[in-house]
């Protein structure tokens, strides 16, 4: 909270005030803090204080002092070498202007009191003035550099930057005066009026001096603009002395009248001519015209005369350039007579050019016949040798060619030969195959023919066997037939002895004996009839292992059965041992029945029972024992079971016997 | 007699009794037992009548009767259930 307040109360608060804390609190690196710096800085610019010193040491620290005493010197070096380079472009203004030097040099102390007024921000705006003087004073320096180095950038230098055409032609001229320093002045000003008046002389001299291998690349572009003064002036110097002089003469004898009046320097005099230049043209045509082209038109048909060389036409043209100067100029009067002579001086080399070519076309003639004379020897010897050469080159392809037809003929023929032979031969074969083929043919027929007889004969025989062989299988089947019979009779008699063993066995009246083995037996014989095996199934198993009681056994049990249960006879449901007694008791008293007795009480039955076993009915009987209830069914149980397993086996050796019976039927 | 009864006692004996044989066999147990419970009821009685009843006759005659009635209810007991599983058997 207490912070805060103070940085409101600090924001508020005073400069000087704030400025110390400002400084205190710099650690912190508050926005306030950042604040009271920018307030520093402009309390730094207006008073200068020794501590705003550090913060503002980067950009003028080292400046602040000593370039304090210094400013004055050094803005004017500073302004005297950047007006040096770029002076070439605002003279030709100041020229135009008063036409002197000395204003341009008046001009830059205008922009040094500038800076020495205020010191921090009109010297800091003083700085960069300078530096983009300076800058621009080397850029363009430079631009004048490089144009004069490559072509393409001389023009586009010329083109678009502001007197940057100027520089340039001034400092070609000056090395240009460097090198010849004569010619220099002479050749600008012929160039100046040339190009004013008539282009295409220059033109025709420039195709015609071609071969003299100067380049065309920076004169077309000087030429362009009209002020081509270094090329023009080197064009014009190997064309010929002697016009040059002449219009040396010319250009001298033109300056001393007009050129004398201006008293500026030797670059101010350039653009002087120049405007000179223009004011001839302009009065030329409206005062001298009439006076002036007699004289150019009584000479041109002199030339024309002698002008069918292209060297004469042209000295005569420039001597009719001459003329139309001179006749611009007013001189006619001084240049007549040396225009005279040279008048006649063309007249005559004229005519010596005439004279030379004669000459040489005889030459020319003369050696150009003896020329032909020799190719025509040579020709000859050629053709000769030629010919020769062939003839000799046929003949040997003759030969060659009929050494090659030769020998081909004789491969031609061994090869025929060769065919012949093969022929002949795969002929051979071909018949040899043909009478094999026959021959294997006519083997088979007769193998054919064989093996059908030996069929046929064959077949007669081989029906009479298979016709026995029948007879014998019938006769097969027959005795089959009949063991088969015997066979089932034997079976059935076998069976018939299996029954008897087994009815023998049972039939042994003393005791009983198993008979496990006569049915082992009986079984054996009968194993595929269904019959037996379902009545020897039917036994129960312990019958024939232990035996069947005999008949008498069984009356005999039935006797001691009958008692005891004659004994229970009157017991009750639920008898306790008083009524065993009294039922034992009672049963003594009881009075026995004889015979056939009807009644469903237990002594009738026991009788009625007794009886059947008497006479043997052993089935009747156990029917009779099976309808007791009670403890008397109890007590009967024993006997009972035995009774039924002898019926069983009576019954079942009855089935087999009857079976067997049925067999033997069969048989028959 | 010794022919037919050869074969049959060992049978019984193994297995089990033949079906007529089996009241008597328990009329058999029955009176086996009667005259064992009853001796032993004798027996005690006699003793009693000596060490307590100066030499009455009494005593054993009770004791005697106690023995009876022991195995005559154990006899009614086994015939009645012997009629019970014959019922249940049918």
């Amino acid at each position: 909270m207490l912070r805060t307040t103070l940085r409101s109360v600090r924001a508020v608060g005073t400069k000087p005030i704030a400025a110390p804390t400002g400084r205190q609190w710099q650690p912190s690196a508050s926005a306030a803090a950042r604040r009271y710096y920018a307030e520093n800085k402009k309390a730094s610019i207006q008073d200068a204080n020794p501590p705003k010193l550090p913060a503002s040491e980067t950009n003028t620290s080292p400046a602040v002092d000593a370039p304090a005493l210094k400013t004055e010197a050094k803005v004017t070096a500073s302004t005297i070498d950047a007006k040096a380079v770029p002076l070439t472009p605002p003279a030709p203004k100041e020229a135009t202007l008063s036409s002197t030097g000395t204003i341009t040099r008046h001009a830059p102390p205008a922009g040094a009191p500038v800076p020495v007024k205020k010191k921090g921000f009109f010297r800091r705006l003083r700085n960069y003035v300078l530096t983009l003087m300076i800058l621009g004073a080397v850029t363009f320096g430079g631009g004048v550099w490089y144009s004069r180095v490559n072509d393409n950038f001389h023009d586009f230098f010329t083109e678009y930057i502001p007197y940057g055409e100027q520089a340039v032609l001034y400092f070609e001229e000056k090395e240009l005066r460097k090198r010849f320093p004569r010619a220099m002045t002479t050749s600008s000003r012929t160039q100046d009026t040339g190009a004013q008046v008539k282009i295409a002389p220059q033109s025709g001299a420039s195709w015609r001096v071609a071969d003299s291998g100067e380049s065309g690349g920076r004169s077309k572009s000087a030429v362009r603009d009209g002020n081509s003064n270094t090329p023009a002036t080197k064009q014009a110097k190997p064309k010929s002395e002697a016009t040059a002089k002449k219009a040396t003469v010319v250009a001298k004898s033109e300056e001393p009248p007009k050129a004398a009046a201006i008293p500026s320097a030797a670059t101010s005099a350039d653009m002087t001519k120049k405007a000179k230049g223009d004011k001839p043209v302009f009065k030329a045509p409206e005062v001298d015209e009439p006076s002036r082209f007699p004289p150019a038109g009584p000479i041109d048909p002199l030339n024309v005369k002698d002008a069918d060389e292209p060297v004469v036409q042209d000295l005569v043209k420039m001597l009719n350039d001459i003329i139309t100067v001179v006749n611009a100029d007013n001189a006619n009067d001084r240049f007549s007579a040396t225009i005279g002579k040279a008048k006649n001086e063309l007249n005559k080399v004229g005519s010596k050019i005439r004279d030379l070519k004669a000459k040489v076309e005889k030459d020319a003639a003369s050696q150009v016949s003896a020329k032909v004379n020799e190719f025509e020897v040579a020709a000859n010897e050629l053709v000769t040798r030629v010919e020769g050469a062939m003839a000799s080159q046929e003949r040997t392809w003759r030969e060659e060619f009929e050494t090659e037809m030769r020998r081909i003929k004789e491969v031609y023929d061994s090869r025929i030969k060769n065919e012949m032979e093969r022929e002949k031969l795969v002929n051979e074969q071909k018949l040899n195959n043909l009478l094999l083929e026959q021959a294997i043919e006519l083997k088979r027929q007769f193998m054919k023919d064989i093996k059908n007889t030996v069929e046929a004969e064959r077949n007669g025989r081989l029906g009479k066997l298979d016709q026995l062989s029948s007879a014998v299988k019938e006769l097969e089947m027959l005795t089959t037939g009949w063991n088969d019979v015997v066979d089932m009779n034997l079976k059935t008699q076998q069976l018939h002895v299996a029954v008897e063993a087994v009815r023998a066995s049972l039939s042994d009246t003393e005791h009983p004996r198993p008979f496990v083995r006569e049915l082992v037996a009986l079984r054996e014989i009968s194993s595929d009839d269904t019959v037996i095996n379902a009545a020897i199934s039917s036994i129960n198993p312990s019958a024939y292992q232990r035996g069947i009681s005999t008949p008498s056994n069984l009356i005999d049990r039935f006797r001691r059965v009958a008692s005891e249960v004659r004994k229970a006879s009157l017991l009750p449901e639920d008898a306790g041992v008083a009524s065993h007694a009294s039922s034992w008791v009672l049963s003594k008293i009881m009075f026995k029945k004889e015979g056939l007795a009807a009644g469903d009480d237990v002594e009738s039955i026991l009788t009625r029972t007794q009886t059947y076993l008497e006479e043997g009915d052993l089935d009747k009987a156990a029917r009779e024992m099976n309808g007791l209830q009670g403890w008397a069914k109890t007590l009967s149980r024993d006997w009972l079971g035995e009774v039924r397993k002898v019926l069983e086996v009576q019954q079942a050796l009855e089935v087999i016997s009857t079976e067997a019976r049925l067999q033997s039927l069969k048989v028959e | 007699m010794s022919d037919t009864s050869v074969p049959a006692p060992p049978r019984a004996v193994v297995s089990r009794p033949v079906s007529e044989a089996l009241l008597n066999e328990k009329w058999d147990r029955c009176l086996s037992n009667m005259l064992i419970k009853s001796t032993l009821g004798l027996g005690f009685g006699v003793v009693f009548s000596v060490l307590i009843f100066r030499r009455r006759a009494w005593p054993a005659f009770v004791g005697v009767g106690f023995g009876a009635g022991r195995a005559y209810e154990e006899c009614n007991w086994s015939l009645k259930q012997a009629s019970r599983d014959l019922k249940r058997q049918a």
